[in-house]
């Protein structure tokens, strides 16, 4: 269960909080919700199965609301699923969602709660070769390609890693968290071909979002690590020089554009120092 | 027998961090006091090793996300070091907490991270592993494993030690769960909230500050033994 917040308009897991609201709004509001109370419920259900085992009784009494309102329903049996998982009853729970696959293979939600399955059981094998599965008919799921890659960069299989996030960079070729990605597993990656790649990308990160501060500080360590590596060129060495120094300068100014408190931005100074000479 | 002691704002921090990201791997640097005596570019680093007291006063909440991959961990811990000196503190130890409820131990991970920060400590590290299966009954004792690093010549090996001793001992544990019931969890900040708005500062002052408040509620209050 996710809900935006304002600020940073990120999205958030706020159990606790959908569990009060939803609880309020269908207590008091059902009638003003119409026919959106299903949808509540349903959100309500998946929020309090993250607070169980205090609130099993309000997963029991969503499922059992929409159970009658939609007989033979897959979401509603995703619900039963999830509660069978969180009873740990693994194979009751794989054999629903075999079942809702076999039925109705385009509905994605039962491959995921497969993957998750596998994930909770330690058998991360099993959860990766079941995304592979998924991906193949869904490829444009995009958080399923990260998911995958986070899989892959659990076991350091980082070459598979970049290239479930490839795979995102051609059907996003502009957001700048995917090239940022990108080019943090090149950098963990290490050597001189990954390190310049890396660099690359994370100049194209800043280029498409100049608040991308990781993206600067990427810049700032890829360049300033390239610069003193023995075996470059003279003119190489330069400019990755150059580009350190302009990505320090980048971190500073959108340090002070953001009006943070002088002693961090003095601090702040100071470790830029220390990470260009590294 | 070496042994942990954490300080209430080190406890409070390490269990928000925790609490606030259940869904997700998160870790977090320790900090001590900085030694007097030792100067900068003290040759004879001589680790004193094996009967000490770690004393844990402060934690700096690292990451929720992206924990393993390398640039911003470098990053973070420069300024955290940076941080520290200013302060007269200096790291030494990692927190870790795993994904999965029943994963307790020290993954590649973990120790990859903790192996760095114990190689740059002068004297004593720790890494503090969350056990989350305890994390149910943080009423009555700490959620924690400590362990300390055994160094041979081209590898450190963690060794787990006694657990770690909270500072206030059981009035101090009634902290745990007065953070979950005002859910003061929700204010923490760590270094990938800092980077997601520099704003916010991995100080995190507005929990030191409710656990001063808290430190001065207590009755009777007197130290923890030596």
């Amino acid at each position: 269960a996710v809900v935006s917040t304002q600020s940073t308009g990120e999205h958030v897991r706020c159990s606790d909080k959908i569990v009060e609201l939803g609880e309020y709004a269908l207590a008091h509001y059902s009638s003003n919700l119409g026919n959106e109370k299903w949808a509540v419920y349903e959100q309500l259900c998946v929020a309090a199965l993250d607070l169980c085992p205090v609130k099993m009784k309000v997963v029991n009494r969503c499922i059992q609301k929409l159970a009658e309102q939609f007989p033979s329903s897959l979401r509603v049996s995703m619900l039963e699923g999830l509660k069978s998982e969180y009873l740990k009853k693994w194979d009751e729970a794989l054999e629903m969602y075999n079942g809702m696959i076999e039925y109705e293979p385009t509905f994605p939600a039962p491959y995921k709660r497969k993957v998750a399955i596998y994930k909770a059981q330690g058998k991360v094998s099993d959860a990766v070769s079941e995304l592979n599965r998924y991906l193949t008919t869904f490829s444009c799921d995009h958080e399923s390609w990260l998911e995958l890659a986070d899989l892959y960069i659990g076991q350091q299989s980082y070459k598979q890693a970049l290239f479930c996030v490839e795979e995102l960079l051609l059907q996003h070729p502009h957001n700048h968290l995917f090239h940022q990605r990108y080019a943090d597993i090149l950098h963990t990656l290490g050597g001189k071909e990954n390190l310049e790649a890396s660099c690359k990308y994370y100049c194209r990160a800043a280029e498409l979002n100049s608040s991308n501060v990781r993206a600067l500080y990427g810049v700032l360590m890829s360049s300033s690590t390239l610069a003193s590596i023995g075996k470059i060129s003279a003119k190489a060495k330069s400019d990755n020089l150059t580009l350190a120094a302009w990505a320090c300068d980048m971190i500073e100014e959108f340090y002070k554009s953001q009006r943070v408190g002088k002693s961090v931005i003095l601090e702040t100074a100071s470790v830029l120092d220390k990470l260009s000479l590294k | 027998m070496s042994e942990v002691q954490l300080s209430l704002r080190s406890y409070a921090k390490i269990l928000s961090h925790v609490v606030q990201y259940p869904y997700t791997a998160v870790n977090g640097v320790l900090l001590t006091p900085a030694s007097p005596e030792r100067k900068e570019g003290d040759g004879n680093l001589r680790r004193k090793e094996g009967n000490e007291r770690v004393e844990v006063v402060d934690a700096v909440p690292l990451f929720h996300y992206n924990i393993s991959l390398s640039p911003m961990l470098t990053v973070a811990l420069t300024q955290i070091e940076e941080y520290a000196i200013n302060r007269g503190l200096r790291i030494c130890g990692y927190y870790h907490a795993n994904e999965f409820h029943s994963d307790n131990d020290i993954g590649f991970v973990a120790a990859r991270i903790a192996d760095r920060i114990a190689e740059n400590c002068e004297e004593g590290a720790c890494l503090l592993l969350v056990n989350n299966e305890k994390l149910d009954h943080i009423a009555t004792e700490l959620p924690f494993k400590v362990f300390f690093p055994v160094r041979s010549t081209d590898r450190i090996d963690w060794k787990e030690g006694e657990e770690p001793i909270l500072q206030y001992g059981e009035r101090g544990l009634t902290l745990g769960p007065e953070i979950m019931k005002t859910q003061l969890y929700q204010s923490v900040v760590d270094m990938d909230s800092h980077y997601d708005d520099v704003r916010c500062h991995w100080d995190n002052a507005a929990l030191n500050e409710v656990v001063t408040l808290f430190t001065e509620s207590i009755p009777d209050l007197e130290e923890v033994e030596e």
